[in-house]
């Protein structure tokens, strides 16, 4: 039987509870955003086939708790993981001083190597913008494989294009490495 | 569907919850009516039971239990059966000093961020309806954090402290039955190591693998984790998917009879797909 796509991806969403990862996952694999979302409890995923180049590629997208005690369960996913999307609301500081301690977890539990994307999340909230774009550049800017991007729920930073958008994008950039990887 | 034969199911349940969009009204209607000689049959076995005032414990409540509680006698039959009532009654006002005990920003954002997210289809917990059930579910979550320090709040609770809201429509007796399942009848699901949950979830691989093996081979050859299937299940104790009777009347089964139950009905459905 022929497969049904060229290449599986797994990739996991990780970052404090509310930052906004359900938000993302269903605007990506479903492209549609409500105002209805349930925390999510333990871990979920959502499947979506992309073409890239010319190759189906499935992307089996994990989406998880982000309560601190949840690790416990979520952390035995991330070795599975060819990418990890870190995500941070940049209307909560909090949320992204955390990223360090995502970062700490993926280094503990991820496979050596895995691709991370920082993503800040809830960009139509400008007014209530705590962490500027620069700050996060600066902070992890010695992470030199990753991409940072701004991403709304709603609407991505730049305009209208939805976040799955530049979400592809930045697969686009990733599935070089994780497709030979 | 003919609109007309839309309006006869009401848009919303007894509890509050809007009907989905794609909800088959007809198959719905057809279910019912005959369920519904079951439930007045029961409803009158019930009444018979309880008219006495109190709530005995015995075999035969114990079938009734595991058969369904009716809507009406749910709260009072829960109080008792987990003990909920008694701790109540041997603490008066113990509630309500919880919930002006010292203040602690970490519990209080952590239960905040999740009051949106409880049953956002359920119009009782919406912010337009006034009493609106979140500051309800708020106070109830809170107190317990206060109560249980070693567990605060863990996610999932929301849900769980939100739909004893919805059945016994009082503030006290949610905190204290959600006490008995939390502090007593699932001790270690909610603290931060979740050793009781993760513990079950293992024990259920096992349970499969002897019984089922062909799920569990094909669990195994698909590489899941038996987390991404029931960690909702079992820390929500099931209460968006099944009826949640048995677990005050026999909590020690709760997780793996549904389960079996569940597996059973699900195994050939899950191997087709596979």
């Amino acid at each position: 039987m022929a497969k049904a796509y060229d290449h599986l991806f797994k990739l996991l969403l990780i970052g404090d509870s509310g930052v906004g990862k359900t938000c993302l996952i269903i605007r990506f694999a479903e492209d549609n955003f409500n105002n209805t979302y349930i925390s999510t409890i333990g871990i979920d995923f959502k499947i979506r086939t992309v073409d890239i180049e010319g190759k189906k590629i499935k992307l089996q997208v994990w989406d998880t708790a982000g309560q601190e005690r949840f690790k416990t369960i979520t952390t035995a996913y991330y070795r599975g993981a060819m990418g990890i999307i870190l995500v941070y609301d940049i209307t909560d500081e909090k949320s992204f001083e955390n990223i360090q301690n995502w970062m700490k977890s993926i280094k503990e539990n991820a496979s050596a190597g895995v691709e991370r994307l920082l993503l800040g999340n809830k960009c139509d909230m400008e007014a209530k913008r705590k962490v500027q774009k620069e700050q996060a550049d600066k902070a992890f800017s010695s992470l030199a494989r990753d991409i940072l991007l701004k991403s709304g729920g709603r609407r991505s930073g730049n305009g209208n294009k939805p976040p799955s958008t530049d979400l592809k994008t930045c697969d686009k950039k990733n599935t070089n490495k994780c497709s030979l990887g | 569907m003919q609109p007309a034969e839309r309006s006869r199911v009401p848009r919303i349940d007894p509890y509050g919850f809007e009907r989905p969009e794609d909800f088959d009204d007809a198959a719905y209607e057809k279910f019912f009516s005959s369920y519904l000689v079951t439930l007045t049959r029961r409803a009158i076995k019930w009444s018979r039971l309880l008219q006495g005032g109190g709530v005995p414990r015995s075999r035969t409540v114990k079938r009734y239990v595991r058969k369904g509680v009716p809507l009406e006698h749910r709260a009072r039959v829960w109080m008792v059966l987990s003990g909920a009532q008694a701790q109540m009654d041997q603490n008066p006002g113990y509630y309500h000093q919880l919930l002006q005990g010292e203040r602690n920003p970490r519990l209080e954002d952590a239960i905040r961020t999740d009051l949106n997210r409880t049953f956002p289809d359920n119009v009782k917990f919406r912010k337009t309806t006034d009493p609106c059930l979140q500051r309800t579910l708020y106070n109830v979550l809170l107190a317990y954090g206060h109560h249980n320090q070693g567990v605060g709040y863990c996610q999932g609770m929301n849900f769980i402290a939100g739909y004893l809201i919805l059945i016994t429509n009082n503030e006290e007796e949610s905190f204290w039955l959600l006490d008995a399942l939390v502090g007593r009848i699932l001790p270690d699901y909610y603290s931060p190591a979740m050793l009781g949950l993760k513990t079950d979830q293992e024990v259920l691989g096992e349970l499969v693998r002897a019984k089922l093996p062909a799920v569990g081979a094909l669990m195994e050859r698909l590489g899941v984790l038996w987390t991404l299937l029931v960690s909702r299940w079992f820390i929500c104790l099931f209460v968006d998917i099944l009826p949640v009777e048995k677990i005050f009347s026999e909590p020690g089964s709760l997780s793996m009879a549904t389960v079996a139950k569940l597996r059973e009905s699900c195994r050939a459905r899950l191997l087709a797909q596979g």
